[in-house]
């Protein structure tokens, strides 16, 4: 009997030992394969981690003496944490006094109720120290005059707050503006070295899972800062180039201005200077100060017709090739007919026998398109080619136009191209890739690749951009036989370009403005393009204005800026008068 | 000596010696325990401390003051850097010229004279101009990485290099 009453409770005891093993592992099967459990799981790590964006630093850009002239500052987001708004009216009224914000928009943005798609509300971003410094200051005022207050009516801050992240200040204002463009509120660059290197300077953005618990306390990765930038720029120069410019436009009434300067040497772009110029610091007035179809950059973005600046390059080519030689004679009867186009001088005038050089002196159009027919079409292309004319001067600079020049198998090239063209009609080049080409025969036949950024900082360490010849597209004895030819011809015509104590060549540009009809406007495009020293070119300017009013003349109105320009650059540069510099290089 | 034998006879067989007994080893281990525990929970609430502390460093977070993030820190160069860049500005910095009374020289006021040894201002250098990586100095002392075998390598070379007057 009692055997009998103790076979069920074994049998009770066995089953069970074997039953709950059983269920324990039915259950931990469950845990490890239920996507609802799997979800929890989930959902708990989101509890144990913090998502973070490291979002690098954007890198600086310097001028080449190591001058700030784009980098980072603190500003602020100011938002609303919807969860907490008592007081619409009061962070509406608060923030339209303090900030000058909109107080509708405000209030909209405040009144939102809060909920799982309405957390948080950005309401104004990139504001300065000293605007959070008189927010904060108020906020600790409110705090203090209705602590814990629960009455509806009680003003109330809470849900208001900032935070600080980096952005962009130029800290030169419009200090070549043209040049360094822009970064927008998404951290994205428009325009200039600030969006041809946008991805250099923005870097890399990571996104990590941060453990919340201290006890697992990691190592944030390195996420390495954009690289830094150092330009060519010379930012005394610029300054001054700019100043220049800005007092040529007020004296000629020209509608824009442009001044270039390179070193032929090495390509290095040590000023471009244009109008209109942006304070980089309110990018958002851009609309206004580049109304439409205004480039943000003329130097590299707009191409137009230079004129007789061109001429330089014709002549070069048709010494080169040994169609001509500085002595040889051309006499000027005041018109050619070139393909069957009717040239004439620019005062209509026939000038009689000329050599090359006074040829170039007094600028003869007729003279120079019977030089462009002594090269001939298949050579003279081969040459603008060559100087780079109508291709990209490949400038390290957002939106470069490359111009545009016909060639002898183009559907709009006609025989008389070749006449017109050579006094620079009916071709167009943006004053860096004239400047460019004609630092070919600065530079000893070698033309440099034009260039803006001097060194890459990443890392760390400084790389800095090798220098490249782009081409030799004319030979050395040539350049130098062009160069003192166009020395020569300033000095004769006693050009107001000269600069006492400095040899310099150059050539004036005066080109009529093509219209749907022609050109049969009276406005003109007058430029100027000289170089110097002679013997040992430093500099490289190129200017030009846009449709002068006080005189269309490319030598009475630009060559003076030339002028000025470079007794500026001399003087920055440390160059001596040619005598002294001679002089000390003797002793 | 029979009297003897009844004493021990008695003490062996006491039943309260062997409470006793079970007692101070229950203590024993207890206080063993509880002197692990004790060490236990200095041990990790320090660690926690400090790990809340890294974090704090790193990136701000905990921390009462938001400056000691090293993101803050980083952000508070730059900003720096950027007053400098200011206050030296083109424009500023010919504005206090003027103001001292400088005046910009033109070409004919310029006297040149060479001077021996001058060396023309360099353009600017921000950073080491190499191509290869520099290795950075280690961020942990070797004492927390290496080996009793690596620290007794490294001693025993300080020791004989010292002895021979040499530089390790």
């Amino acid at each position: 009997m009692i055997e009998r009453d103790h076979v069920w409770r074994y049998s009770f005891v066995g089953t069970m030992l074997v039953v709950l093993p059983i269920l324990i592992i039915i259950r931990v099967v469950r845990i490890q394969i239920n996507p609802e459990q799997l979800r929890s799981d989930f959902e708990s790590r989101g509890w144990a981690y913090e998502r973070r964006t490291i979002v690098p630093a954007r890198g600086q850009i310097y001028d080449r003496w190591g001058s700030l002239l784009a980098g980072n500052q603190k500003v602020y987001e100011v938002g609303i944490e919807l969860q907490y708004v008592k007081s619409p009216e009061t962070i509406a009224q608060t923030l339209n006094i303090v900030l000058g914000l909109d107080y509708k928009r405000v209030l909209d943005a405040a009144s939102t109720k809060a909920g799982p798609d309405a957390v948080y509300a950005v309401v104004a971003d990139n504001i300065t120290q000293d605007q959070i410094n008189k927010l904060a200051v108020i906020i600790d005022q409110m705090k203090n005059a209705y602590p814990n207050s629960t009455d509806k009516n009680t003003p109330s801050l809470r849900g208001l707050v900032y935070q600080a992240h980096l952005g962009r200040i130029y800290p030169e204002t419009t200090l070549g503006s043209n040049i360094l463009g822009f970064v927008s509120r998404t951290g994205e660059g428009y325009f200039g070295v600030e969006e041809r290197f946008n991805d250099l300077l923005a870097g890399k953005s990571k996104t990590i899972l941060v453990p919340k618990d201290p006890n697992r306390a990691q190592e944030l990765p390195q996420v390495p800062d954009g690289a830094s930038l150092v330009l060519t720029i010379d930012r005394e120069i610029q300054r001054s180039m700019e100043q220049i410019i800005d007092r040529a436009l007020i004296e000629t009434g020209s509608v824009s201005g442009t001044i270039v300067v390179i070193d032929p040497k090495t390509g290095e772009v040590l000023a471009m200077a244009t109008t209109p110029r942006l304070d980089l610091n309110e990018y958002w007035q851009y609309a206004d100060v580049f109304p439409k179809d205004v480039p943000f950059n003329r130097a590299v973005m707009e191409a137009y017709e230079p004129g007789s600046v061109y001429k330089v390059l014709t002549m070069a080519s048709a010494l080169d090739v040994g169609a001509v030689k500085p002595d040889t004679t051309f006499v000027d009867t005041g018109q050619i007919e070139v393909g069957g186009a009717r040239i004439i001088n620019w005062n209509g005038g026939a000038w009689g026998p000329q050599n090359m050089t006074g040829c170039l002196q007094h600028s003869l159009n007729v003279c120079l398109a019977w030089v462009a027919t002594k090269v001939g079409a298949s050579d003279f292309y081969r040459y603008m080619q060559a100087f780079g004319i109508g291709h990209l001067t490949g400038v390290d600079l957002a939106g470069e136009n490359p111009g545009r020049l016909k060639v002898p198998g183009d559907n709009d090239w006609y025989a008389a191209d070749l006449g017109t063209n050579a006094f620079g009609q009916g071709v167009a080049a943006t004053p860096l890739q004239m400047a460019a080409s004609i630092s070919a025969v600065a530079n000893g036949g070698k033309m440099m690749a034009p260039h803006l950024v001097r060194s890459v900082l990443n890392g760390g360490f400084q790389h800095d951009i090798e220098q490249s010849v782009v081409g030799m597209p004319i030979k050395p004895e040539t350049a130098q036989t062009l160069t003192k030819m166009l020395a020569k011809s300033l000095e004769t015509e006693s050009s107001d370009a000269l600069v006492t104590g400095y040899r310099v060549a150059g050539k004036t540009g005066t080109a009529e403005i093509p219209t749907p009809f022609g050109y049969t406007s009276n406005a003109t495009n007058a430029s100027f393009v000289g170089w110097g020293p002679v013997d040992d070119p430093r500099f490289l300017v190129y200017v030009w204005l846009e449709k002068p009013q006080t005189s269309p003349w490319g030598s009475v109105v630009a060559a003076p800026v030339f002028r000025e320009a470079v007794e500026q650059l001399v003087v920055l540069l440390n160059l001596p008068p040619d005598d002294v510099r001679l002089k000390l290089n003797r002793n | 000596m029979e009297h003897l034998e009844n004493i021990a006879q008695t003490y062996s067989q006491a039943p309260w010696r062997k409470q006793l007994q079970f007692l101070g080893l229950f203590s024993l281990i207890l206080v063993a325990v509880g002197v692990v525990a004790g060490i236990y929970l200095t041990v990790s609430a320090h660690s926690a401390t400090l790990g809340r502390e890294i974090q704090a460093m790193q990136y701000g977070t905990y921390s009462q003051n938001d400056r000691d993030g090293l993101e803050v820190v980083n952000r508070e160069i730059e900003d720096l850097q950027s007053q400098l860049a200011l206050i030296s500005s083109a424009s500023d910095m010919r504005a206090r010229a003027s103001k001292l009374g400088f005046v910009p020289v033109d070409t004919t006021k310029v006297i040149y004279i060479k001077v021996a040894g001058y060396e023309q201002r360099q353009p600017a250098s921000l950073g080491p101009h190499t191509e290869q990586p520099v290795v950075s100095a280690p961020v942990m002392p070797p004492e927390y990485t290496e080996s009793l075998f690596d620290w007794l390598s490294r001693e025993s070379q300080a020791w004989s290099f010292s002895l021979v007057g040499g530089k390790p």
